[in-house]
Protein backbone atom coordinates (compact mmCIF):
# COMPACT_ATOMS: atom_id res chain seq x y z
CA UNK A 1 0.00 0.00 0.00
CA UNK A 2 2.93 2.25 0.41
CA UNK A 3 4.49 1.97 -2.50
CA UNK A 4 1.27 2.77 -4.32
CA UNK A 5 1.14 6.05 -2.29
CA UNK A 6 4.82 7.02 -3.16
CA UNK A 7 3.19 7.41 -6.65
CA UNK A 8 0.46 9.42 -5.67
CA UNK A 9 0.52 12.98 -5.15
CA UNK A 10 0.05 13.63 -1.30
CA UNK A 11 -2.44 16.18 -0.48
CA UNK A 12 -3.67 18.01 2.98
CA UNK A 13 -6.75 19.62 3.36
CA UNK A 14 -7.73 22.43 4.90
CA UNK A 15 -11.25 24.45 6.21
CA UNK A 16 -13.53 21.08 5.85
CA UNK A 17 -15.54 19.08 8.70
CA UNK A 18 -15.34 15.44 9.08
CA UNK A 19 -17.68 14.33 6.49
CA UNK A 20 -16.45 17.02 3.82
CA UNK A 21 -13.38 15.63 4.50
CA UNK A 22 -14.11 11.78 3.81
CA UNK A 23 -15.69 12.90 0.75
CA UNK A 24 -13.13 14.58 -0.49
CA UNK A 25 -11.01 11.55 0.03
CA UNK A 26 -13.62 9.66 -1.79
CA UNK A 27 -13.76 12.34 -4.80
CA UNK A 28 -10.03 12.07 -4.98
CA UNK A 29 -10.07 8.13 -5.13
CA UNK A 30 -12.84 7.99 -7.52
CA UNK A 31 -14.12 10.86 -10.30
CA UNK A 32 -10.63 11.93 -9.52
CA UNK A 33 -9.20 8.64 -10.45
CA UNK A 34 -6.70 8.12 -7.34
CA UNK A 35 -4.35 10.71 -8.56
CA UNK A 36 -3.98 12.01 -5.16
CA UNK A 37 -4.31 10.75 -1.74
CA UNK A 38 -5.13 12.85 1.49
CA UNK A 39 -2.38 12.60 4.02
CA UNK A 40 -1.57 14.65 7.37
CA UNK A 41 -0.13 17.97 6.83
CA UNK A 42 3.62 17.21 8.00
CA UNK A 43 3.38 14.65 4.92
CA UNK A 44 1.53 16.84 1.94
CA UNK A 45 3.34 17.56 -1.01
CA UNK A 46 0.00 20.18 -2.19
CA UNK A 47 -2.19 21.64 0.31
CA UNK A 48 -6.08 21.87 -0.78
CA UNK A 49 -7.96 24.52 0.88
CA UNK A 50 -11.92 25.28 0.91
CA UNK A 51 -11.33 29.29 0.84
CA UNK A 52 -15.22 29.72 1.23
CA UNK A 53 -14.28 28.19 4.93
CA UNK A 54 -14.61 31.28 7.53
CA UNK A 55 -11.11 31.18 8.40
CA UNK A 56 -9.54 30.24 5.12
CA UNK A 57 -7.07 33.80 5.85
CA UNK A 58 -5.74 32.46 8.75
CA UNK A 59 -5.02 29.22 7.37
CA UNK A 60 -3.86 30.69 3.77
CA UNK A 61 -1.49 32.74 6.11
CA UNK A 62 -0.27 29.89 7.74
CA UNK A 63 0.18 27.36 5.38
CA UNK A 64 2.36 30.21 3.57
CA UNK A 65 4.57 31.02 6.10
CA UNK A 66 5.33 27.33 7.53
CA UNK A 67 5.91 25.33 4.21
CA UNK A 68 6.38 28.69 1.92
CA UNK A 69 7.29 26.08 -0.89
CA UNK A 70 4.20 23.76 -1.05
CA UNK A 71 1.76 24.74 -3.98
CA UNK A 72 -1.53 25.78 -2.61
CA UNK A 73 -4.75 25.02 -4.18
CA UNK A 74 -8.23 27.30 -3.40
CA UNK A 75 -11.49 25.56 -3.80
CA UNK A 76 -13.81 28.58 -3.65
CA UNK A 77 -17.32 29.90 -4.89
CA UNK A 78 -16.08 33.15 -6.15
CA UNK A 79 -13.23 33.47 -8.30
CA UNK A 80 -9.69 34.16 -6.55
CA UNK A 81 -6.86 35.51 -7.64
CA UNK A 82 -3.94 35.27 -5.40
CA UNK A 83 -0.26 34.87 -5.84
CA UNK A 84 1.39 31.39 -5.40
CA UNK A 85 -1.90 29.65 -5.29
CA UNK A 86 -4.12 27.54 -7.68
CA UNK A 87 -7.86 28.31 -7.87
CA UNK A 88 -10.31 25.83 -8.39
CA UNK A 89 -14.10 27.15 -9.08
CA UNK A 90 -16.66 25.13 -6.95
CA UNK A 91 -18.57 22.80 -7.78
CA UNK A 92 -15.57 20.89 -8.20
CA UNK A 93 -15.25 19.41 -10.90
CA UNK A 94 -12.86 16.13 -10.84
CA UNK A 95 -10.80 17.20 -14.70
CA UNK A 96 -10.04 20.74 -12.82
CA UNK A 97 -9.22 19.31 -9.93
CA UNK A 98 -7.11 16.94 -11.78
CA UNK A 99 -5.41 19.96 -14.02
CA UNK A 100 -4.98 21.86 -10.42
CA UNK A 101 -3.28 18.85 -8.50
CA UNK A 102 -0.54 18.33 -11.61
CA UNK A 103 -0.03 22.08 -12.02
CA UNK A 104 1.04 21.87 -8.49
CA UNK A 105 2.45 18.60 -9.33
CA UNK A 106 4.77 20.65 -11.88
CA UNK A 107 5.83 23.74 -9.54
CA UNK A 108 6.66 21.09 -6.82
CA UNK A 109 9.13 19.07 -9.23
CA UNK A 110 10.24 22.70 -10.39
CA UNK A 111 8.46 22.55 -14.05
CA UNK A 112 6.75 25.04 -15.33
CA UNK A 113 2.75 25.40 -15.80
CA UNK A 114 2.19 25.73 -19.74
CA UNK A 115 -1.18 26.39 -19.86
CA UNK A 116 -4.47 26.71 -17.72
CA UNK A 117 -7.21 24.74 -18.38
CA UNK A 118 -10.55 24.35 -17.43
CA UNK A 119 -11.39 26.31 -14.54
CA UNK A 120 -8.14 25.84 -12.67
CA UNK A 121 -6.13 28.87 -12.48
CA UNK A 122 -2.36 29.29 -11.20
CA UNK A 123 -1.51 32.96 -10.60
CA UNK A 124 1.96 34.26 -10.18
CA UNK A 125 1.39 37.49 -9.94
CA UNK A 126 -2.09 38.79 -7.89
CA UNK A 127 -4.77 40.73 -10.57
CA UNK A 128 -7.42 41.21 -7.67
CA UNK A 129 -6.77 41.19 -4.11
CA UNK A 130 -9.13 37.86 -2.48
CA UNK A 131 -12.13 38.64 -0.77
CA UNK A 132 -11.46 36.07 1.94
CA UNK A 133 -12.67 37.88 4.97
CA UNK A 134 -10.90 37.76 7.70
CA UNK A 135 -13.36 37.71 10.38
CA UNK A 136 -11.26 36.11 13.00
CA UNK A 137 -8.93 39.00 13.47
CA UNK A 138 -12.16 40.87 13.88
CA UNK A 139 -13.44 38.75 16.43
CA UNK A 140 -10.37 38.97 18.76
CA UNK A 141 -10.54 42.36 19.02
CA UNK A 142 -13.94 42.55 19.77
CA UNK A 143 -13.77 39.69 21.92
CA UNK A 144 -14.54 40.96 25.20
CA UNK A 145 -16.97 43.48 23.65
CA UNK A 146 -19.03 40.31 22.23
CA UNK A 147 -19.24 38.56 25.29
CA UNK A 148 -20.53 41.67 27.10
CA UNK A 149 -23.05 41.79 24.35
CA UNK A 150 -23.49 38.02 24.52
CA UNK A 151 -24.43 38.23 27.89
CA UNK A 152 -26.58 41.44 27.77
CA UNK A 153 -28.07 39.07 24.96
CA UNK A 154 -29.15 36.21 26.91
CA UNK A 155 -30.95 38.54 29.79
CA UNK A 156 -32.76 39.65 26.90
CA UNK A 157 -35.37 35.97 26.94
CA UNK A 158 -38.41 37.92 25.74
CA UNK A 159 -36.92 38.48 22.32
CA UNK A 160 -39.12 36.08 19.96
CA UNK A 161 -40.99 34.79 23.29
CA UNK A 162 -44.25 35.27 22.05
CA UNK A 163 -43.94 34.16 18.94
CA UNK A 164 -42.74 30.90 20.26
CA UNK A 165 -45.06 30.30 22.97
CA UNK A 166 -48.09 31.18 21.14
CA UNK A 167 -49.14 28.61 18.11
CA UNK A 168 -51.68 29.55 15.30
CA UNK A 169 -54.19 27.03 17.12
CA UNK A 170 -53.64 28.69 20.36
CA UNK A 171 -54.16 32.28 18.91
CA UNK A 172 -57.97 32.12 18.19
CA UNK A 173 -59.26 32.94 21.64
CA UNK A 174 -55.90 35.53 22.07
CA UNK A 175 -57.46 37.86 19.64
CA UNK A 176 -59.48 39.44 21.21
CA UNK A 177 -63.14 40.38 20.12
CA UNK A 178 -64.73 43.96 18.99
CA UNK A 179 -68.42 45.07 20.78
CA UNK A 180 -70.64 46.13 18.75
CA UNK A 181 -69.13 44.54 15.07
CA UNK A 182 -71.16 41.17 14.25
CA UNK A 183 -68.71 39.56 11.96
CA UNK A 184 -71.44 36.90 10.39
CA UNK A 185 -73.07 39.65 8.79
CA UNK A 186 -71.53 40.92 5.60
CA UNK A 187 -72.59 44.71 5.36
CA UNK A 188 -70.93 45.17 9.11
CA UNK A 189 -68.02 43.28 8.62
CA UNK A 190 -67.28 45.61 5.77
CA UNK A 191 -67.02 48.55 8.29
CA UNK A 192 -64.80 46.99 10.47
CA UNK A 193 -62.29 49.07 10.50
CA UNK A 194 -59.88 51.14 12.80
CA UNK A 195 -57.62 53.82 12.77
CA UNK A 196 -54.33 52.96 13.71
CA UNK A 197 -53.36 56.67 15.05
CA UNK A 198 -56.15 56.35 17.54
CA UNK A 199 -54.40 53.72 19.22
CA UNK A 200 -50.96 53.36 21.29
CA UNK A 201 -49.68 51.60 17.88
CA UNK A 202 -50.10 55.07 15.96
CA UNK A 203 -47.70 56.15 18.67
CA UNK A 204 -45.26 53.95 18.80
CA UNK A 205 -44.81 53.33 15.40
CA UNK A 206 -44.54 57.59 14.97
CA UNK A 207 -42.05 57.14 18.29
CA UNK A 208 -39.84 54.02 16.13
CA UNK A 209 -39.68 56.60 13.00
CA UNK A 210 -38.30 59.44 14.73
CA UNK A 211 -35.77 57.33 16.91
CA UNK A 212 -34.53 55.96 13.35
CA UNK A 213 -34.55 58.77 11.77
CA UNK A 214 -32.82 60.99 14.99
CA UNK A 215 -31.08 57.69 15.62
CA UNK A 216 -31.47 58.44 18.91
CA UNK A 217 -32.71 56.05 22.32
CA UNK A 218 -36.09 57.55 22.74
CA UNK A 219 -38.60 56.56 25.35
CA UNK A 220 -42.41 57.02 24.35
CA UNK A 221 -43.96 58.81 27.95
CA UNK A 222 -47.75 58.02 27.28
CA UNK A 223 -48.95 57.95 30.60
CA UNK A 224 -48.82 54.22 30.44
CA UNK A 225 -46.10 51.68 31.12
CA UNK A 226 -42.55 53.11 29.98
CA UNK A 227 -41.23 51.99 26.50
CA UNK A 228 -38.15 52.52 25.29
CA UNK A 229 -36.85 52.34 21.97
CA UNK A 230 -33.54 51.33 20.32
CA UNK A 231 -32.86 52.02 16.83
CA UNK A 232 -29.43 50.70 16.28
CA UNK A 233 -30.12 47.13 17.94
CA UNK A 234 -33.81 47.29 16.28
CA UNK A 235 -35.20 46.92 20.08
CA UNK A 236 -38.21 47.56 22.25
CA UNK A 237 -38.25 47.72 25.89
CA UNK A 238 -41.50 47.99 27.50
CA UNK A 239 -42.55 47.36 31.26
CA UNK A 240 -44.97 45.51 30.66
CA UNK A 241 -46.42 41.92 30.05
CA UNK A 242 -47.71 40.86 26.61
CA UNK A 243 -51.08 40.09 28.86
CA UNK A 244 -51.35 44.29 29.12
CA UNK A 245 -49.94 45.21 26.48
CA UNK A 246 -52.61 43.12 24.77
CA UNK A 247 -55.09 44.93 26.72
CA UNK A 248 -53.76 48.47 26.31
CA UNK A 249 -53.41 48.01 22.48
CA UNK A 250 -57.12 47.74 22.00
CA UNK A 251 -58.53 50.69 24.04
CA UNK A 252 -58.77 53.94 21.88
CA UNK A 253 -56.76 56.89 23.54
CA UNK A 254 -58.54 59.53 24.04
CA UNK A 255 -58.25 62.98 22.70
CA UNK A 256 -57.12 64.40 25.66
CA UNK A 257 -54.74 61.68 26.88
CA UNK A 258 -52.64 62.44 23.22
CA UNK A 259 -51.39 65.64 24.77
CA UNK A 260 -49.63 63.77 27.22
CA UNK A 261 -47.63 61.94 24.77
CA UNK A 262 -44.12 62.51 24.15
CA UNK A 263 -40.75 61.23 23.57
CA UNK A 264 -37.55 61.85 25.75
CA UNK A 265 -33.99 61.21 24.64
CA UNK A 266 -32.46 58.51 27.58
CA UNK A 267 -28.79 57.41 28.21
CA UNK A 268 -28.85 53.51 27.89
CA UNK A 269 -26.71 53.59 30.51
CA UNK A 270 -28.12 55.71 33.23
CA UNK A 271 -31.82 53.88 32.37
CA UNK A 272 -32.77 51.36 35.03
CA UNK A 273 -34.29 48.22 33.17
CA UNK A 274 -34.24 46.89 37.12
CA UNK A 275 -34.26 42.95 36.72
CA UNK A 276 -36.60 43.39 33.40
CA UNK A 277 -34.49 42.26 30.44
CA UNK A 278 -36.73 39.79 29.93
CA UNK A 279 -38.51 42.89 28.88
CA UNK A 280 -36.96 43.58 25.37
CA UNK A 281 -38.09 42.55 21.97
CA UNK A 282 -37.38 42.89 18.37
CA UNK A 283 -38.60 46.14 17.17
CA UNK A 284 -40.32 44.09 14.43
CA UNK A 285 -41.98 41.17 16.42
CA UNK A 286 -43.33 43.99 18.75
CA UNK A 287 -45.08 46.30 16.52
CA UNK A 288 -46.06 43.37 14.56
CA UNK A 289 -47.96 41.58 17.51
CA UNK A 290 -49.58 45.48 18.97
CA UNK A 291 -50.81 45.50 15.48
CA UNK A 292 -52.60 42.24 15.94
CA UNK A 293 -53.95 43.52 19.36
CA UNK A 294 -55.17 46.49 18.17
CA UNK A 295 -56.78 44.95 15.29
CA UNK A 296 -58.65 42.36 17.15
CA UNK A 297 -59.83 41.55 14.04
CA UNK A 298 -60.69 44.78 12.36
CA UNK A 299 -58.91 45.46 8.91
CA UNK A 300 -57.21 49.22 9.46
CA UNK A 301 -58.70 52.45 7.73
CA UNK A 302 -56.21 53.05 5.57
CA UNK A 303 -56.93 50.09 3.21
CA UNK A 304 -59.83 50.22 1.17
CA UNK A 305 -61.25 47.13 1.80
CA UNK A 306 -62.48 46.95 -2.15
CA UNK A 307 -59.51 47.17 -3.71
CA UNK A 308 -57.05 44.05 -3.46
CA UNK A 309 -53.35 44.13 -1.54
CA UNK A 310 -50.63 42.64 -2.27
CA UNK A 311 -47.25 41.02 -0.23
CA UNK A 312 -44.51 42.26 -0.95
CA UNK A 313 -42.89 39.32 0.47
CA UNK A 314 -43.04 36.45 3.20
CA UNK A 315 -43.22 37.60 6.70
CA UNK A 316 -40.67 36.58 8.44
CA UNK A 317 -43.08 34.18 10.64
CA UNK A 318 -40.60 32.35 12.59
CA UNK A 319 -39.77 35.05 14.89
CA UNK A 320 -43.27 36.79 14.59
CA UNK A 321 -46.42 35.38 16.22
CA UNK A 322 -48.34 33.27 13.90
CA UNK A 323 -51.98 34.00 13.54
CA UNK A 324 -54.90 31.82 12.19
CA UNK A 325 -54.33 30.97 8.83
CA UNK A 326 -51.65 33.53 8.12
CA UNK A 327 -49.19 31.32 6.15
CA UNK A 328 -52.38 30.44 3.97
CA UNK A 329 -53.07 33.78 3.40
CA UNK A 330 -49.28 34.78 2.94
CA UNK A 331 -49.03 32.01 0.63
CA UNK A 332 -52.05 32.86 -1.83
CA UNK A 333 -51.37 36.61 -1.57
CA UNK A 334 -47.79 36.47 -2.30
CA UNK A 335 -49.63 34.89 -5.88
CA UNK A 336 -51.21 37.90 -6.87
CA UNK A 337 -53.49 40.69 -5.50
CA UNK A 338 -56.70 39.62 -3.75
CA UNK A 339 -59.07 41.28 -1.76
CA UNK A 340 -59.50 40.89 1.90
CA UNK A 341 -63.41 38.96 1.02
CA UNK A 342 -61.87 37.01 -1.88
CA UNK A 343 -58.93 36.01 0.43
CA UNK A 344 -61.57 34.88 2.86
CA UNK A 345 -63.65 33.42 0.37
CA UNK A 346 -60.74 31.69 -1.19
CA UNK A 347 -59.71 30.00 1.66
CA UNK A 348 -63.02 29.63 3.46
CA UNK A 349 -61.80 31.44 6.82
CA UNK A 350 -63.37 34.32 8.65
CA UNK A 351 -62.50 37.57 7.51
CA UNK A 352 -62.00 38.35 10.62
CA UNK A 353 -58.35 35.99 9.98
CA UNK A 354 -57.64 38.12 6.82
CA UNK A 355 -58.17 41.22 8.49
CA UNK A 356 -55.72 40.84 11.45
CA UNK A 357 -52.78 39.58 9.35
CA UNK A 358 -53.27 42.55 6.99
CA UNK A 359 -53.20 44.77 9.96
CA UNK A 360 -49.73 43.49 11.12
CA UNK A 361 -48.18 42.61 7.37
CA UNK A 362 -49.83 46.75 6.48
CA UNK A 363 -47.87 47.68 9.90
CA UNK A 364 -44.61 46.11 9.25
CA UNK A 365 -44.45 47.72 5.60
CA UNK A 366 -44.82 43.89 3.67
CA UNK A 367 -48.63 44.98 2.50
CA UNK A 368 -49.38 46.96 -0.44
CA UNK A 369 -52.70 48.09 -1.82
CA UNK A 370 -52.90 47.31 -5.58
CA UNK A 371 -53.44 49.98 -7.55
CA UNK A 372 -53.62 49.30 -11.56
CA UNK A 373 -56.86 48.58 -12.76
CA UNK A 374 -56.00 45.39 -14.16
CA UNK A 375 -55.40 44.18 -10.65
CA UNK A 376 -59.29 45.20 -10.10
CA UNK A 377 -60.85 44.36 -12.96
CA UNK A 378 -59.54 40.17 -13.17
CA UNK A 379 -60.93 37.84 -10.98
CA UNK A 380 -58.12 36.43 -9.00
CA UNK A 381 -57.80 33.08 -10.29
CA UNK A 382 -59.23 29.98 -8.00
CA UNK A 383 -57.20 28.08 -5.41
CA UNK A 384 -56.17 24.52 -7.26
CA UNK A 385 -55.56 22.01 -5.02
CA UNK A 386 -51.64 20.13 -5.35
CA UNK A 387 -51.62 16.78 -7.20
CA UNK A 388 -50.03 16.19 -4.06
CA UNK A 389 -52.51 17.74 -1.85
CA UNK A 390 -53.11 14.47 -0.07
CA UNK A 391 -50.14 13.76 1.21
CA UNK A 392 -48.73 17.73 1.83
CA UNK A 393 -52.08 17.24 4.51
CA UNK A 394 -50.75 14.55 6.00
CA UNK A 395 -47.61 15.91 5.78
CA UNK A 396 -49.23 19.40 7.42
CA UNK A 397 -50.84 17.49 10.30
CA UNK A 398 -48.21 15.88 11.52
CA UNK A 399 -46.13 19.03 11.99
CA UNK A 400 -49.15 21.04 13.42
CA UNK A 401 -49.69 18.34 15.92
CA UNK A 402 -46.23 17.68 17.30
CA UNK B 1 -46.26 2.97 -2.24
CA UNK B 2 -44.35 6.20 -3.06
CA UNK B 3 -41.74 7.50 -1.01
CA UNK B 4 -42.11 11.04 -0.45
CA UNK B 5 -38.94 13.11 -0.14
CA UNK B 6 -37.96 16.77 0.89
CA UNK B 7 -34.48 17.49 0.62
CA UNK B 8 -32.40 19.91 2.70
CA UNK B 9 -29.45 21.28 0.91
CA UNK B 10 -27.20 24.12 1.87
CA UNK B 11 -23.73 24.72 2.97
CA UNK B 12 -21.58 23.38 5.35
CA UNK B 13 -22.61 24.49 8.68
CA UNK B 14 -25.89 25.88 7.63
CA UNK B 15 -27.78 23.19 9.86
CA UNK B 16 -28.60 20.24 7.52
CA UNK B 17 -28.31 17.77 9.79
CA UNK B 18 -29.63 19.75 12.93
CA UNK B 19 -32.52 20.87 10.35
CA UNK B 20 -33.21 17.21 10.04
CA UNK B 21 -32.91 15.87 13.84
CA UNK B 22 -35.57 18.69 14.56
CA UNK B 23 -38.43 16.90 13.13
CA UNK B 24 -37.33 13.11 12.50
CA UNK B 25 -38.77 10.41 13.82
CA UNK B 26 -36.01 8.19 14.00
CA UNK B 27 -32.50 8.92 14.91
CA UNK B 28 -30.88 10.60 11.96
CA UNK B 29 -28.53 8.68 10.32
CA UNK B 30 -25.57 10.45 9.43
CA UNK B 31 -22.86 9.21 7.14
CA UNK B 32 -20.23 9.01 9.91
CA UNK B 33 -21.87 7.64 12.48
CA UNK B 34 -22.94 4.43 10.65
CA UNK B 35 -19.67 3.77 8.97
CA UNK B 36 -17.88 4.16 13.01
CA UNK B 37 -18.60 0.62 13.69
CA UNK B 38 -16.79 -0.73 10.10
CA UNK B 39 -13.23 -1.27 10.09
CA UNK B 40 -10.98 2.17 8.45
CA UNK B 41 -10.83 0.58 5.16
CA UNK B 42 -14.31 -0.38 5.28
CA UNK B 43 -15.29 2.71 6.23
CA UNK B 44 -13.44 4.75 3.82
CA UNK B 45 -15.37 2.52 0.89
CA UNK B 46 -18.65 2.80 2.47
CA UNK B 47 -19.43 6.44 3.50
CA UNK B 48 -22.14 8.34 1.43
CA UNK B 49 -21.66 11.51 2.85
CA UNK B 50 -25.43 12.21 3.45
CA UNK B 51 -27.58 12.63 6.05
CA UNK B 52 -31.19 10.65 6.36
CA UNK B 53 -34.06 10.99 8.91
CA UNK B 54 -37.69 10.14 8.78
CA UNK B 55 -40.75 11.83 9.66
CA UNK B 56 -43.76 8.95 10.50
CA UNK B 57 -47.52 10.03 9.53
CA UNK B 58 -50.56 8.94 11.46
CA UNK B 59 -51.33 6.41 8.67
CA UNK B 60 -48.07 4.73 8.54
CA UNK B 61 -46.72 6.57 5.48
CA UNK B 62 -43.10 7.78 5.96
CA UNK B 63 -41.66 10.95 4.85
CA UNK B 64 -37.90 10.37 4.30
CA UNK B 65 -35.90 13.73 4.44
CA UNK B 66 -32.64 14.02 3.08
CA UNK B 67 -29.64 16.37 3.51
CA UNK B 68 -27.07 16.93 1.20
CA UNK B 69 -23.87 16.55 1.00
CA UNK B 70 -23.02 19.40 2.51
CA UNK B 71 -19.43 20.37 0.26
CA UNK B 72 -20.77 22.47 -3.26
CA UNK B 73 -17.98 20.20 -5.25
CA UNK B 74 -20.06 16.58 -4.56
CA UNK B 75 -23.38 18.36 -6.53
CA UNK B 76 -23.11 15.05 -8.86
CA UNK B 77 -25.11 13.15 -5.65
CA UNK B 78 -28.55 15.56 -6.24
CA UNK B 79 -29.69 15.08 -9.27
CA UNK B 80 -30.23 11.75 -7.67
CA UNK B 81 -31.56 12.68 -4.23
CA UNK B 82 -33.70 14.64 -5.44
CA UNK B 83 -35.99 12.18 -7.81
CA UNK B 84 -39.40 12.28 -6.13
CA UNK B 85 -39.08 15.13 -3.66
CA UNK B 86 -41.49 17.35 -2.56
CA UNK B 87 -39.89 20.24 -2.39
CA UNK B 88 -36.36 21.60 -1.21
CA UNK B 89 -35.80 23.31 2.24
CA UNK B 90 -32.52 25.64 1.46
CA UNK B 91 -30.80 26.63 4.78
CA UNK B 92 -27.88 29.35 4.52
CA UNK B 93 -25.48 30.56 7.11
CA UNK B 94 -25.37 33.96 7.38
CA UNK B 95 -21.71 34.04 9.11
CA UNK B 96 -20.24 32.51 5.50
CA UNK B 97 -17.98 35.10 3.60
CA UNK B 98 -20.68 35.41 0.81
CA UNK B 99 -24.26 34.17 1.71
CA UNK B 100 -25.84 35.61 -0.99
CA UNK B 101 -23.68 33.69 -3.18
CA UNK B 102 -24.04 30.29 -1.50
CA UNK B 103 -27.65 31.22 -2.15
CA UNK B 104 -27.40 31.58 -5.97
CA UNK B 105 -25.70 28.74 -6.19
CA UNK B 106 -27.91 26.65 -4.65
CA UNK B 107 -31.02 28.17 -6.61
CA UNK B 108 -28.84 27.87 -9.94
CA UNK B 109 -28.29 23.88 -8.59
CA UNK B 110 -31.72 23.08 -7.86
CA UNK B 111 -33.52 25.71 -10.29
CA UNK B 112 -35.35 22.68 -12.16
CA UNK B 113 -36.35 20.87 -9.20
CA UNK B 114 -37.42 24.19 -7.75
CA UNK B 115 -39.40 24.76 -10.72
CA UNK B 116 -40.75 21.46 -10.53
CA UNK B 117 -41.85 22.00 -6.92
CA UNK B 118 -40.96 25.09 -4.07
CA UNK B 119 -38.44 26.19 -2.33
CA UNK B 120 -38.55 27.70 1.53
CA UNK B 121 -35.52 29.17 2.83
CA UNK B 122 -33.91 29.14 6.33
CA UNK B 123 -31.11 31.79 7.49
CA UNK B 124 -28.88 30.06 10.14
CA UNK B 125 -26.50 31.65 12.51
CA UNK B 126 -28.06 35.29 12.34
CA UNK B 127 -28.07 35.60 16.20
CA UNK B 128 -23.98 35.71 15.55
CA UNK B 129 -24.11 37.73 12.15
CA UNK B 130 -27.50 39.74 11.88
CA UNK B 131 -26.48 40.94 8.68
CA UNK B 132 -27.78 40.38 5.47
CA UNK B 133 -30.67 40.81 7.02
CA UNK B 134 -34.08 38.47 5.96
CA UNK B 135 -35.70 42.14 3.61
CA UNK B 136 -31.93 41.78 2.37
CA UNK B 137 -32.22 38.18 1.09
CA UNK B 138 -35.77 39.21 -0.06
CA UNK B 139 -34.43 42.43 -2.18
CA UNK B 140 -31.69 39.93 -3.63
CA UNK B 141 -34.22 37.19 -4.43
CA UNK B 142 -36.25 39.58 -6.46
CA UNK B 143 -33.73 40.62 -8.35
CA UNK B 144 -34.54 36.73 -9.53
CA UNK B 145 -37.88 37.87 -9.51
CA UNK B 146 -38.34 35.05 -6.77
CA UNK B 147 -40.79 35.16 -4.08
CA UNK B 148 -39.90 32.27 -1.45
CA UNK B 149 -40.43 32.56 2.47
CA UNK B 150 -37.54 33.24 3.94
CA UNK B 151 -37.23 32.93 7.36
CA UNK B 152 -34.62 33.28 10.48
CA UNK B 153 -34.34 29.87 11.68
CA UNK B 154 -32.24 28.41 14.31
CA UNK B 155 -31.84 24.62 13.34
CA UNK B 156 -32.18 23.60 16.67
CA UNK B 157 -35.72 24.84 17.22
CA UNK B 158 -38.41 21.92 15.84
CA UNK B 159 -40.86 25.00 15.76
CA UNK B 160 -38.67 26.71 13.48
CA UNK B 161 -37.90 23.96 10.92
CA UNK B 162 -41.28 22.66 11.83
CA UNK B 163 -42.72 26.73 10.39
CA UNK B 164 -40.09 26.26 7.41
CA UNK B 165 -41.72 22.91 6.54
CA UNK B 166 -44.87 24.23 6.24
CA UNK B 167 -44.08 27.54 4.21
CA UNK B 168 -43.06 24.91 1.95
CA UNK B 169 -46.47 23.03 2.27
CA UNK B 170 -48.76 26.06 1.70
CA UNK B 171 -45.93 27.79 -1.38
CA UNK B 172 -47.37 24.15 -3.17
CA UNK B 173 -50.93 24.79 -2.19
CA UNK B 174 -52.07 27.49 0.00
CA UNK B 175 -55.42 25.38 0.54
CA UNK B 176 -54.15 23.25 2.34
CA UNK B 177 -55.59 22.12 5.44
CA UNK B 178 -54.59 20.17 8.61
CA UNK B 179 -55.57 16.41 7.70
Amino acid sequence: MKSKDKKLIQVALYGMDERTYKTMEMFLKGPCKGIAVVVDEQNAEIDLIDADYIKARDVLDERQSQTPERPIILLSLQELSLSGTIYVKKPVQSPDLITALKQGNEILHGGKVKKRAGSAKQDAEPKVEPKLEDKTESTVEEGEADKKELYKEQQKTRKHRTARDLTEVGFSSYMGHVDGVDFSDPEQVLLASYNPKNHFLGYVKTAIKVAKEKSRILQLNSGWKSLVIFPHSNEIWLDAGDKQLRIYAGLEIKKNSKNSMSLSPIDQDAFNFGEKMENFDDIDAFIWKLAIWTSKGQYPVSIDINRPVYLKQWPNFTRLVVTPHAMRIAALLIDGPRTAMNLADALNIKPQYVFVFISAAKTLGLLGQAKRNADILTVPPEVKPSKSKGILSRILGRLRGE
Amino acid sequence: MSQYKIIFTGPVGAGKTTAIQSISDVEPIKTDAAASDMTKKRKSATTVAMDYGIMKLEDGEKIHLYGTPGQERFDFMWDILTVGGLGLILLLDNTRADPFQDMQFFLDSFAGFITETSVAIGVTQMDLSSKPSIDDYHKQLQKSDMKPAVFAVDAREQKDISLLVQALLFTLDPGLEDE
